[in-house]
């Protein structure tokens, strides 16, 4: 079987390479436009934040006789008739099957000025691709201002990652809310509490209107209300759109993406298959790798004759969006933001506690977590995107979820001091010996932690507990001393 | 330490005056003991800890009643053949080894050789489970021979010597342990298991570096408490991710040791690509432990290095990372973590799985696994074939070739291809396999099934033959404790009755198959033998002899030769490779075989207490460990308990996709409510093995005993279900 993908990302190099592991029939093409191996695009922002090096992007691909990869190569043309698809060297690749995945693209809003006759204005930039990021670490060292247009996942990350490297940080954003489509008002001031508790100015209800030069550079922007910010960057980051010229050549189907069914496979033609941003499955497309990688995974699955789990729409699980910023832990997955949770049989509980710059809200549903906003708790948000992705059940009470972290790591009751403990408690757990046992060797004479093990075995495995065996040593021996001078005793006590 | 004899030596000589110098008859940290026998007493002798470097004196409950076993009350005496009316009839050494011989050698004739099969122990001497392997292939020939060691090392020792070239265990003394300044255990619960380990990471915990991985807040996990260290509680069947996510780390941040990795390993740039895409921030929706604490982990790691000036660090791995169908490759992420931070090969750094069974290493390097001959050679190696077939003096051709792993070989058991025969030794498949209900059904299937036993476990339960054997005090032999240290077992006593080792039994046997010569019932001998067979292999034990141990020498394999000291940290010059490298090799995680599902919602984790060991055929036989810990529970979170109406002490129904099973729920906050546990050590209706999936790791075979999806209700009238 010929297969040929055309994209080679993050989300098409995990397909190729999973289908040359699993199906030993398949011979893949990959055209991947960017003329470098595959690498981890999620973490252009850490590179931007200068906590990963660029260098240690690099994905694993498939290698090997039956994988051909085209670096530097895209696809111009795709003729479903014929079955081919043609490259930009001009050469013709017959295909079985036809992949796309080719990802997105930023979008570039429409601010006066930022274009020029080379492109983007100096100083202006989107970031999509590795070379944005090193050209953005390039321009940091002479920067001390920064714009950052659009608070979603990728501006906060991008923001709090130059806030985080001593750049003055002005986040600019449309709507009123942060992260507008995964946060209700209370998270989103919460999270915007943070922000600036990070260094980061965040200025809401407003865009950027104009780009304004000093000889060619930028130098200050222009917003929608009228006011002017100084600035050596402006870093659009105003999300993405599905990238589907390719498809809507060749006839298939588009609206937002190109669109596919729980199949993957386009409507119109079974041997053509979209994964990854440029698809716009029954769910709809959330621009999550996660997405992507789950789509690549069922794919090849389908493909080798393996058992895919019948999945209804709404049982996407990989919803899951994770800011990834020093100190700022933000998380929701499923149903999150909306106020509307009346109209189903749904449970939300929340509580806000902006003092501590903490927010969280679970959404249940039957007995599983359909949905959860989780701002300022990572042993909380940690805990319930496990609970999430694996529909593990819930306690029946779903404030349990939010007062306590579910890992254990309360670290249990408090330890009682050796004079608290009752007689049954067990002190030596080696050898499971009792307070009670111990306290009746050193009444039976034992004066040392050694002569207690002889008559006892406490303390002879592990040896942590001869440290308690002392204590019990000398609070019976005060014990004794006091008993033995008694009168001075009661009327010490009394007098307490 | 205390209640050691002040005499005691710290070396392993024998001592002067009535006492015998030996070591504890259960698990793999085989704690030095002195034996006092006490004639005339209710059990024969007196057992106290000796200072010794692993034990340091201590002992655990299980070692201190260690005697008890001695004089179980059922102890068996006597050989006891199979009655019409499903009994069991005492019988003569003669006439149950003439049966025993005259079945084998009708079997065979009817349905060849391959229809003989072994299954061993990793509780073996090293001179049993020798004769063991070359029982299997000189006398029955039969390529199926595996042991129970294979539930117990067989991820590690597939992942370290794919990656290592050896599998050595710690690979340095346990003493090495206290200079570091961090130590990352992925699911190991010595603080239960090997009490006297701790001992060894007072110094780490001192200086805040212990890193503990495991779903539960156990005994080991709460080490790390009071800023000892950090404890990551991973989602059950996730211990991959944390190491991958840890790994990812060490690269992005720029933290691993360039240099060693240049000059030692290769294969480094294919693991960086591999755990790119393993980011803290993915890798957290997945184990569910924050992003910022795996960074953490991963810098107290850093900074305890070499490379980064720390005084180093050590990785250690347990059955709860290789126990999985992803265990070898579990293994091979927690090789590669401490590869990037420089750790093997480099005095005061390491990398070691912890060793469970008695002589679980010396266990897998003599011939007991179903690939392998002694001195860890594989059978498949025509010059392994020919060295070995030369000390048993039999033609290599005549040597059967490999055979299947354990899980593969109790599957076929019975079956129109399978073997018609099993002669068990030093284990309680019924109780310790996986899916242990279709293990009983293959037992039943046989035509003969004989089981040499000091006590009348489940599994002998079952034999058509069942022969007695000594124990550890009746008994002299080597052990190879989890150091690779090679240390002597000596008879303090005699045996109860007809009772003989298997050394005698397997000479007999032997006899009666026609087999006059090449098997001693001297131990002595037998280990003279391993020696020669061993020389140039992996494990080589050559250069040991008793005298050397008896004189107290410390001898940590390989010791190739009488004038050599022993190798107490191997890899320091070079790794056994093809290129003198490790070998760095990518691992990506999946989900468990049997995952959480509608209808099967929760995980179910197994694992050990204190008082109990493996099967609990000797544990459960001794008073004071039942009254500590008398029968099968499942443990679990208040939350969970609540929502499924259950109390503490109330009994609960357990199904999964194998069997249903009953347990008494007790209540604990250590224990993710998600997740429940259950010790293995009991049979019945509680017995967690009944539950356990044996879908198997692809390289090593090891089941996956450690994650099994599971439903949880209220039994209703199970105390009934229980008292009858």
């Amino acid at each position: 079987m010929n297969v040929v993908v055309i994209g080679h990302g993050m989300v098409g190099s995990r397909f190729v390479e999973d289908l040359i592991a699993q199906d030993p029939h398949a011979h893949v093409t990959v055209l991947g436009r960017e003329d470098t191996q595959p690498y981890n695009r999620v973490l252009l922002s850490s590179v931007v934040a200068g906590v990963t090096d660029p260098a240690l992007l690099t994905m694993s691909a498939a290698r090997g006789e039956r994988v051909r990869v085209r670096q530097g190569i895209w696809a111009t043309e795709i003729d479903r008739t014929a079955r081919t698809v043609t490259d930009s060297s001009g050469t013709v690749h017959r295909y079985d099957r036809l992949v796309l995945a080719t990802g997105s693209q930023a979008r570039i809003p429409d601010i006066h000025g930022i274009a020029t006759d080379r492109g983007l204005m100096p100083g202006v930039t989107v970031l999509k691709d590795l070379s944005d990021a090193t050209g953005i670490v390039k321009r940091i060292s002479k920067a001390r201002r920064a714009v950052v247009l659009g608070a979603g996942v990728l501006g906060m990350e991008v923001a709090t990652g130059l806030a985080a490297r001593g750049l003055s940080v002005t986040l600019v954003h449309h709507a009123a809310r942060v992260m507008e489509r995964q946060l209700g008002d209370a998270a989103s001031r919460i999270a915007t509490g943070s922000l600036h508790r990070l260094g980061v100015k965040v200025v809401t209800e407003t865009s950027v209107a104009e780009a304004i030069d000093r000889r060619g550079v930028l130098q200050a922007v222009r917003l929608t209300d009228g006011t002017q910010v100084l600035t050596d960057m402006l870093i659009m980051c105003a999300g993405t759109i599905p990238e589907t010229s390719l498809a809507r050549r060749a006839g298939l189907p588009c609206e937002r993406g190109v669109l596919v069914g729980e199949d993957c496979a386009s409507p119109v033609d079974g041997n053509v298959f979209a994964i990854g941003d440029c698809a716009q499955p029954p769910e709809g497309g959330t621009g999550l790798v996660a997405q992507g990688w789950d789509q690549a995974a069922r794919l090849v699955a389908a493909w080798t004759g393996r058992a895919v789990a019948r999945r209804d729409a709404e049982d996407d699980l990989t919803n899951v969006v994770r800011v990834k910023a020093s100190g700022l832990d933000l998380v929701t997955m499923g149903l999150s933001g909306k106020c509307d949770h009346g109209e189903r049989d749904l449970r939300a509980v929340r509580i806000s506690d902006p003092a501590i710059g903490r927010f969280v809200e679970v959404v249940v549903s039957h007995g599983l977590l359909v949905g959860a906003t989780i701002v300022g708790d990572k042993a909380c948000a940690s805990e319930l995107s496990a609970m999430y992705t694996r529909m593990l059940p819930v306690p029946s009470d779903p404030a349990h979820l939010i007062i306590r972290p579910l890992a254990g790591m309360t670290g249990g009751v408090a330890a009682k001091s050796p004079k608290d403990m009752d007689n049954a408690d067990t002190v030596c757990n080696c050898n499971t010996v009792t307070k009670g046992r111990i306290v009746a060797a050193i009444d039976d004479g034992c004066t040392s932690v050694d002569e207690v093990a002889r008559a006892t075995r406490a303390g002879t495995g592990c040896g942590d507990c001869r440290a308690v065996v002392g204590e019990l040593i000398q609070a019976c021996a005060a014990d004794a001393a006091d008993s033995g001078d008694k009168v001075p005793a009661l009327a010490g006590r009394g007098e307490g | 330490m205390p209640a050691s004899h002040g005499a005691a030596s710290p070396r392993d000589t024998i001592p002067l005056g009535g006492a015998v110098a030996t070591h504890c008859p259960y698990c793999a940290l085989q704690c030095a003991q002195s034996l006092q026998p006490t004639p005339g007493g209710r059990v024969p002798l007196e057992v106290t800890g000796r200072d010794f470097p692993t034990n340091r004196g201590g002992l655990c409950q299980k070692g201190w009643t260690s005697a008890e076993v001695l004089r179980a009350r059922d102890r068996i005496t006597t050989p006891l053949i199979r009655t019409a009316d499903g009994g069991f009839r005492e019988a003569g050494w003669d006439e149950a080894l003439t049966l025993v011989g005259g079945r084998v050698r009708d079997i065979q004739t009817e349905h060849g050789r391959d229809a003989i099969a072994v299954f061993g122990g990793g509780g073996l001497t090293n001179e049993k489970a020798y004769a063991l392997g070359k029982f299997a292939r000189v006398v029955l020939r039969t390529p199926y021979i595996d042991y129970n060691g294979r539930f117990c090392m067989s991820s590690a020792a597939a992942a370290s010597n794919r990656s290592l070239g050896l599998d050595r265990g710690l690979g340095f003394p346990l003493a090495d342990l206290g200079g570091a300044d961090a130590v990352l255990v992925v699911g190991s619960n010595m603080a239960a298991t090997m009490p006297p380990f701790v001992a060894h990471l007072a110094g780490v915990r001192e200086r805040g570096g212990l890193i503990v991985t495991d779903p539960r807040v156990t005994a080991t996990a709460k080490l790390t408490h009071d800023g000892k260290g950090m404890h990551l509680a991973p989602v059950p069947g996730t211990d991959l991710v944390v190491l991958l996510a840890i790994a990812h780390v060490l690269v992005a941040e720029g933290l691993t040791d360039t240099r060693y990795l240049a000059e030692r390993t290769s294969g480094l740039e294919a693991v960086q690509r591999s755990v790119a895409s393993w980011w803290p921030e993915r890798a957290e929706a997945v184990c569910g432990i924050p992003a910022e604490d795996l960074r953490r982990a991963a810098r107290i790691l850093a900074s305890a290095s070499p490379a980064q000036g720390g005084r180093g660090a050590y990785v250690l791995t347990g059955r709860g990372l290789e126990q999985m169908s992803q265990g070898t490759d579990g293994v091979t992420a927690a090789i590669n973590v401490a590869l990037l931070l420089g750790l093997i090969g480099r005095e005061g750094s390491g990398f070691g799985p912890v060793t469970g069974q008695g002589n679980g290493q010396g266990g897998r390097e003599h011939g007991q696994k179903s690939d392998q001959l002694p001195g860890y050679r594989m059978i498949t190696d025509p010059a392994a074939r020919a060295h070995v077939a030369g000390v048993w003096g039999v033609d290599p051709d005549s040597l059967p070739g490999p055979g299947v792993p354990a899980v593969a070989l109790l599957t076929k058991l019975g079956t129109s291809q399978g073997p018609r025969a099993l002669l068990v030794h030093g284990s309680n498949v019924v109780v310790s396999a996986p899916n242990a209900d279709r293990v009983r059904e293959a037992l039943g299937r046989l035509d003969l099934l004989v089981v040499c036993d000091m006590v009348p476990s489940e599994t002998a339960l079952m034999a058509d033959v069942i022969l007695p054997v000594t124990q550890w005090a009746e008994e002299d032999g080597t052990m190879t404790n989890l150091e690779g240290r090679i240390i002597r077992r000596r008879a303090a006593v005699k045996a109860p009755g007809e009772a003989r080792s298997e050394l005698w039994i397997l000479q007999r046997l032997a006899a009666e198959l026609g087999v006059e010569r090449g098997f001693s019932d001297n131990p002595g001998e037998v280990f003279a033998e391993l020696a020669r067979a061993s020389a140039g292999g992996k494990a080589d034990y050559s250069g040991i002899t008793y005298e050397r141990l008896d004189a107290g020498e410390e001898l940590f394999w390989p010791v190739p030769g009488a004038g050599h000291a022993g190798t107490p940290r191997v890899l320091l010059d070079r790794f056994p490779t093809p290129d003198g490298r490790a070998t760095m090799i990518p691992v990506s995680h999946h989900d468990p075989a049997d995952d959480v599902r509608p209808g099967a919602p929760l995980y179910l984790i197994t694992g050990r207490v204190l008082q109990h060991y493996q099967s609990g055929a000797q544990t459960r036989r001794v008073d004071e460990l039942n009254a500590a810990q008398p029968g099968p529970f499942v443990e679990m979170h208040p939350l969970l308990a609540e929502r499924l109406g259950l109390a503490e002490g109330d009994i609960a129904a357990l199904t999964t996709a194998r069997a249903e099973g009953l347990a008494a729920v007790r209540l604990t906050e250590d224990i993710r409510p998600d997740t429940v546990f259950m010790p293995f050590h009991w049979s019945g209706v509680g017995s967690a093995n009944r539950l356990t999936n044996d879908a198997t790791d692809p390289i090593s075979g090891m089941p996956e005993f450690k994650v099994t999806a599971v439903a949880i209700a209220p039994a209703p009238a199970a105390q009934e279900v229980l008292t009858s």
